[in-house]
């Protein structure tokens, strides 16, 4: 019992000692990986918001004007029996304008001169939630629009290839400021390590000179290391938190983006605990890179 | 009776300058030796070999039974824990307490609460400074220092104790006492060797005398025995 609570004393020790640079150590980690959580949390509404967008997506089958009745009954047939599809909704050119007047009652007099109702007859289409990918919606409009009576397929494909797009460039650069400043927090934590080495240097050669195991002289270091990647973590997520309820309660308070206060959210529990998970994996491996720099431990 | 080192040709170079040369000897279980030399003699590469700090670079040395020159680096730890050594610089923990800088070495080696505290408190009994056990070493006399340094050494019983100048920063007085305490080890059946360039410590310890000069072994004798080589 004496031998782990010794490590873990020592451990707490080296921190005490060198309070300081511990501090600089677990600050500058927090800020660098609350800059990575800015990407990631980027990505993750982005993505959410993109799924529920694509969800939402309809498909609109424009048809000719003058193509006869039994036939679109067939093109209706021929629609829902297509595996990518998941919803066919008949909309008659009558009901298209009835819809026209209650969408937009003011405008509904522009009609009333043309004499003629201007308006196609549709089919909305809702595809399978498998199908719903740019690309696959992409693939099937391109079929739908060469079939006959077909006069036009509509959808907002301009704004998901956009979005699909948009969230691409934020996972690169995610994965970008993710490597480089992981790269400053093992490097941050591995110089705080190799301070604690050094001046430590002397006490590390009694330890050997007594018959302390590599593994022995290795833990507190070790241990170190991962604390200081789980404060800097832990804290990073509570910048990222308050930083999203203040961009929150700002939405709010504005009024502008309204309805987007109640699409975004913050990571889930799990994802806040595989990044603290990963802050004591990349502290461990500042504790590593210095141990092996200063090639302390050796018998 | 039963070498306990042994040396077998060794030598070794620091800077193409032999710090040891062709040296051969053995030390049997139960010796007091004391190896003595001017500084620069070759004591301190020595005794440092025999705990794996250094290797030779020809010749064999065996410690307790194991070729310290063929052990694998994760082996060395262990070899230190049969060996108790004893610095000029006593080496202590300046933050921890005496009786915490005595449990290392027991600590190390993952002993029980109940074990540190019974050793601990003998050890410390054993060196006469069991009264000073939750004082910083920087608050003892070097004499006391030194005493605490021994007492870790010897804490874990090892089967031999190696001291590197252990009088060096004692006065006469002290020296004294601290090659009896050593003498006292001895009698308990642990096998003591001592490093000193210290003439005087000679007239207090009349056992077997290994004299390096400039790494090479110039004689060996028993005081009131004459020289041999």
């Amino acid at each position: 019992m004496r031998k782990p609570f010794y490590l873990v004393r020592e451990a707490w020790a080296n921190m005490r000692t060198n309070r300081t640079t511990t501090i600089v150590a677990v600050l500058t980690t927090a800020f660098a990986l609350a800059c990575v959580g800015i990407f990631l949390l980027l990505y993750v509404n982005l993505r959410n918001a993109a799924g529920s967008l694509q969800e939402d997506v309809k498909v609109m089958v424009y048809l000719e004007d003058r193509f006869p009745r039994e036939r679109v009954q067939e093109l209706e047939r021929k629609l829902k029996i297509d595996r990518m599809v998941a919803e066919v909704l008949f909309i008659s050119k009558e009901q298209a304008l009835g819809e026209f007047r209650v969408q937009f009652p003011s405008e509904s007099h522009l009609l009333e001169g043309l004499g003629e109702n201007p308006l196609p007859a549709s089919f909305v289409v809702t595809l399978a939630p498998n199908f719903r990918s740019p690309d696959a919606m992409k693939g099937w409009v391109e079929r739908v629009q060469t079939m006959e009576g077909v006069a036009k397929v509509d959808y907002n494909q301009e704004w998901l290839s956009l979005l699909a797009e948009l969230i691409g460039y934020i996972e690169l650069a995610a994965i970008g400021v993710g490597i480089l400043l992981s790269a400053a927090a093992v490097t941050i934590i591995g110089n705080t390590i190799r301070l604690a080495l050094l001046a430590r240097r002397e006490e590390i050669e009694i330890l050997r000179s007594i018959g302390a195991t590599r593994t022995f002289i290795r833990i507190p270091y070790f241990l170190e290391g991962a604390v200081l990647g789980v404060c800097g973590s832990a804290l990073s997520l509570g910048i990222l938190k308050f930083a999203f309820e203040l961009f929150r309660q700002q939405i709010q308070l504005t009024g502008r983006f309204s309805g987007i206060e109640g699409m975004i959210s913050f990571f889930p529990f799990s994802v806040c605990l595989a990044l603290v998970m990963a802050g004591m994996g990349l502290g461990f491996a500042g504790s590593v890179v210095s141990l092996l720099r200063v090639g302390e431990g050796r018998t | 009776m039963d070498a306990i080192i042994q040396l077998i040709h060794v030598s070794k170079w620091h800077d193409r300058k032999a710090a040891l040369s062709d040296v051969t000897l053995e030390i049997e279980k139960g010796e007091f030796v004391l190896l003595m030399g001017s500084s620069g003699a070759g004591k301190s590469t020595l005794l440092r070999m025999l705990i794996g700090e250094e290797q030779p670079d020809e010749g064999q040395i065996f410690v307790h039974g194991r070729n310290v020159t063929k052990l694998r680096p994760t082996e060395v730890p262990y070899l230190r824990r049969k060996v108790g050594a004893v610095f000029q610089d006593f080496r202590l923990l300046p933050k921890k307490s005496v009786f915490d800088n005595v449990a290392l070495p027991l600590i190390v080696q993952g002993a029980s609460e109940k074990d540190i505290r019974r050793k601990v408190t003998e050890a410390l009994r054993a060196v006469d400074v069991d009264h000073k056990k939750d004082q910083l070493p920087n608050s003892l006399s070097t004499g006391e220092q030194q005493r605490v340094c021994i007492a870790r050494a010897i804490v874990n019983g090892p089967v031999v104790l190696l001291a590197d100048e252990p009088t060096g920063n004692l006065d006469p007085e002290r020296t004294r006492e601290i090659m009896e305490l050593f003498k006292l080890i001895n009698a308990r059946g642990t096998t003591v060797v001592v490093a000193t360039h210290d003439p005087h410590v000679l007239n207090q310890v009349n056992r077997r005398v290994i004299t390096l000069v400039q790494g090479v072994l110039l004689s060996e004798r028993r005081i009131g025995q004459g020289v041999g080589v």
